[in-house]
């Protein structure tokens, strides 16, 4: 069986500055693997080179066995590459089954009319939107947007979902909710890479972690075992429980 | 040849200086100033007027409309951007209604000097004394027009980059949101930006109604070169704005000598759409 | 139901208005011409700048286009096919002109729109001198006032139906997401440079033909009077006072504007432009929505 997503020597500079040197990593399928890092470490360059908000320097994205490198954001999310953003970005003009929407009619498939009326109330109820279509998005509260968020990103049908610090900013017992939905998500087989900075979330879902620090990968494997390794509790937790 | 190569000099000259203005008020008070070309031929008009009805020299005008300039803009600012600045959500909805009320404001102006002056071509003759310049003979007024650039171009880079107040500006365009945290006053900031472009304008059209003529109608094209200008230059970048101005009037003269007058704006723009295809972000644009 | 009856009136309105010149004094109908040629053209400003917030200032270069083509092809080829031509000159611009500036931020479409009218003006008038040294032309068509009302009334009906259908369409939702956040839109798959595109070009088209099918209303054209800017400026701030977001919101703005824009330059020719002016800064302060959201706001502030 083929990766589902496989990075092969990846580039990025910025000016002067080397923010991703040489990365290579693979996920097989239904894996949710963890991208970890302390800030700057080039987490988000990575994602965003994946699914083609930023172009590489150096390198290749394979998705599913096809070469995704050279290809604009539209383009990555047909080939069945979806994301969420660090800081949601719901569109405002639209209401909250629209923002799904857009999605569905635009995603891997071109679905529109009754049929992608249903598969709207089909994603908002996953997430734990259900019958909140016609409301703003301005109205949501925050977690109510990260699902919007999620389901946006679920609407393009994708093979891989790139979560970006999807997380972040949850109290407790949203959290509990946001890593169930994950979790969920893997039992249904979904592929994820996740950036995350909550230890407690990246114990429950992820099997396997990648680790980066000033651009370069310091160190892969199994969760447990590397969250233990000094090296990267050197670049990483020292930074966070300092 | 040589002649052409100091006449487009002279024009690039006053092409880079009003494109510093512009690109003053673009890139600290974020305004994005469609009536800026009419602003100048509002100045270009009134140096008309204080010398031929009242004998004031060019350069003499120069104490009195730069000094108004300043002062005008700076009562446009506060009266019409600040509440635009104070309402708007993001950048993006500033540009949108900074374009919007700019463009209104170019038709009053333009309706205000067609209003006084007609649609007519209009000039005076100042100082059109031959010069003789490294072989080849310049009118004087050109001469001098391409000094007086120079001089208040480079007054404003060291008020910019060697003053104190120019750190601040300089901070401001850089980041308007985190500039609050250090103690700057990013609402006077913006004015004075706005202000001192307002009065660059008005230096710009006296210098180029010394050696030119002018229309109620022209400041669309005054506008179109200069914001050209800036972006060639890229956005905020004051050297950029000098070589591109100077690359400009190179161009256009060179197009109206060896090719034909009624084609130079076809030319800047076709220098403008093949300098966006190759580098999007200016001459000395960030990527 | 009630897409039904919006039609059925819809249809009832324009069969009225096609029926109006039988009723009515010459005069009016030159109003109402003039009016119409203005709903489209703010109605077809809106389709694109609406949505995508890209401001076009370009109006009057492809309405003037339209005119001219008119003016040098109407004696050397059939009516319908000169109009073919003109929307296929009015098309080609417009890729042009969005190829090299829609894939880049909206502020550098502004700028080039904004000289856009200039440099076409410019260059027409160059062509003429140099080139055919003819400096202005004569249009005879046999079309009375009527005939290019009916014209006219038939496009802005096209029009609505395209801005109509577009509202519904796959398109028109991602247009509104592309206006709010490009990148979003172009991660949830889709295309923004090619909407956009398509866009501009549909109603950068459908603006050439307003210009050409008035073209016969001037008989004598040359490039200073179909390439003036004040009809840039008009379908601005039509499309703006009445809400460029909405379907209606144009010609609810296009109406009354156009009625007062006709008795002002009758009562104050000298200072049009100066009122003109004025009163687009005061919508633009007052209205930044258009008139139909400051509605919806006022009767939602109403119930609260």
């Amino acid at each position: 069986m083929s990766a589902q997503l496989q990075i092969t020597n990846l580039q990025k500079r910025f000016g002067g500055l080397v923010a991703v040197n040489g990365v290579s990593f693979t996920l097989s399928p239904g894996e949710v693997v963890g991208l970890l890092g302390p800030n700057g470490s080039g987490k988000t360059t990575v994602m965003n080179m994946i699914s083609g908000a930023l172009p590489c320097d150096g390198g290749t994205v394979q998705v599913g066995g096809t070469d995704i490198t050279r290809m604009k954001p539209h383009k990555v999310a047909k080939h069945g590459v979806a994301r969420t953003f660090q800081l949601v970005r719901p569109l405002p003009t639209l209401n909250v089954a629209e923002n799904v929407l857009l999605a569905l009619a635009f995603g891997k498939k071109r679905h529109w009319g009754r049929e992608a009326r249903e598969l709207v109330d089909q994603k908002l109820e996953f997430v734990g939107l259900a019958g909140r279509g016609e409301e703003k998005v301005g109205n949501l509260t925050y977690i109510d947007q990260k699902r919007l968020e999620m389901a946006r990103a679920l609407a393009s049908e994708p093979d891989l979902l790139l979560l970006d610090e999807w997380l972040a900013g949850l109290n407790p017992s949203e959290l509990r909710i946001g890593i169930d939905l994950v979790q969920h998500l893997q039992g249904q087989g979904m592929t994820v890479l996740l950036v995350e900075h909550i230890m407690e979330a990246v114990r429950a879902l992820c099997s396997r972690c990648i680790v980066m620090s000033a651009g370069e990968k310091i160190a892969e494997g199994a969760s447990a075992e590397v969250l233990r390794d000094p090296a990267v509790i050197k670049a990483y937790l020292g930074d966070d429980h300092a | 040849m040589l002649e052409h190569v100091v006449n487009g000099l002279v024009l690039g000259g006053t092409y880079a200086l009003v494109a510093m203005g512009l690109t003053i008020q673009y890139g600290i008070a974020r305004i994005m100033n469609l009536s800026f070309g009419d602003t100048i031929i509002a100045a270009c008009f009134a140096t008309y007027v204080l010398f031929t009805s009242l004998s004031i020299s060019p350069i003499l005008a120069l104490l009195i409309l730069v000094p108004s300039g300043y002062a005008l803009s700076n009562v446009v600012y506060r009266v019409i951007m600040k509440p635009l600045v104070a309402r708007a959500p993001d950048e993006g909805a500033l540009e949108v209604d900074s374009i919007l009320v700019t463009f209104g404001l170019l038709f009053v102006i333009q309706g205000i000097l067609l209003y006084l002056f007609g649609g007519g071509y209009t000039s005076y003759s100042f100082f059109n004394t031959p010069i003789n310049v490294l072989g080849t003979v310049v009118a004087g007024n050109r001469l001098l027009a391409l000094v007086l650039s120079l001089m208040i171009g480079a007054a404003l880079v060291i008020i910019l980059f060697r003053t104190r107040w120019g750190m601040i500006l300089r901070a401001v365009a850089l980041a308007p949101k985190s500039a609050p945290l250090f103690g700057i006053d990013t609402d006077r900031a913006a004015r004075t930006a706005f202000a001192i472009g307002g009065a660059i304008a008005a230096t710009g059209g006296v210098v180029i109604s010394m050696f030119q003529t002018f229309t109620a109608t022209a400041g669309v094209v005054f506008t179109m070169k200069a914001l050209i200008v800036v972006i060639l230059g890229g956005k905020g970048s004051v050297p950029g704005a000098i070589v591109a101005g100077l690359l400009l009037g190179l161009v256009e003269t060179f197009v109206a000598a060896y090719v034909d007058p009624g084609l130079t704006l076809a030319a800047v723009y076709t220098v403008f759409l093949l300098l966006l295809l190759v580098r999007p972000n200016g001459i000395f644009g960030k990527a | 139901m009630k897409t039904s009856y919006a039609f059925a009136l819809a249809g009832a309105a324009l069969v009225v208005l096609a029926l109006a010149p039988m009723f009515i004094p010459e005069y009016w109908t030159g109003v109402l011409l003039g009016m119409t040629g203005y709903v489209t053209l703010a109605t077809a400003w809106a389709l694109f700048s609406g949505p995508t917030r890209y401001v076009s200032l370009a109006t009057v270069a492809f309405f003037g286009v339209g005119a001219y083509t008119v003016a040098v092809l109407n004696e050397v080829m059939p009516y319908p096919l000169v109009l073919l031509c003109a929307a296929g000159i009015g098309m080609v611009m417009a890729l042009v002109v969005g190829l090299s500036t829609l894939r880049l931020a909206g502020v550098y479409f502004v700028i080039f729109t904004f000289g856009l009218a200039e440099l076409v003006r410019q260059t027409v008038s160059w062509w003429e001198v140099n080139v055919t040294y003819t400096m202005g032309r004569y249009v005879f068509l046999p079309f009375e006032g009527r005939h290019i009302y009916w014209q006219l009334l038939a496009l802005a009906a096209l029009t609505f139906l395209i801005a109509w259908a577009m509202g519904r369409s796959r398109i028109g939702l991602a247009l509104k997401a592309l206006g709010d956040d490009e990148t979003v839109a172009s991660h949830a798959g889709v295309d923004v440079t090619r909407i956009k595109l398509l866009l501009f070009v549909i109603s950068s088209t459908i603006i050439t033909l307003v210009g050409a099918i008035q073209a016969p209303r001037w008989t004598y054209i040359e490039p200073s009077i179909v390439f003036n800017p004040t009809v840039s400026f008009m379908t601005l701030i039509m499309a703006l006072l009445g809400g460029a977001m909405r379907l209606w919101g144009p010609l609810v703005g296009a109406v009354p504007l156009f009625l007062l824009f006709e008795w002002l330059s009758v009562s104050f020719p000298d200072h049009f432009s100066i009122i003109l002016g004025l009163l687009f800064i005061l919508i633009v302060f007052v209205m930044p929505n258009g008139v139909l959201a400051k509605i919806d706001d006022l009767r939602k502030g109403g119930r609260a």
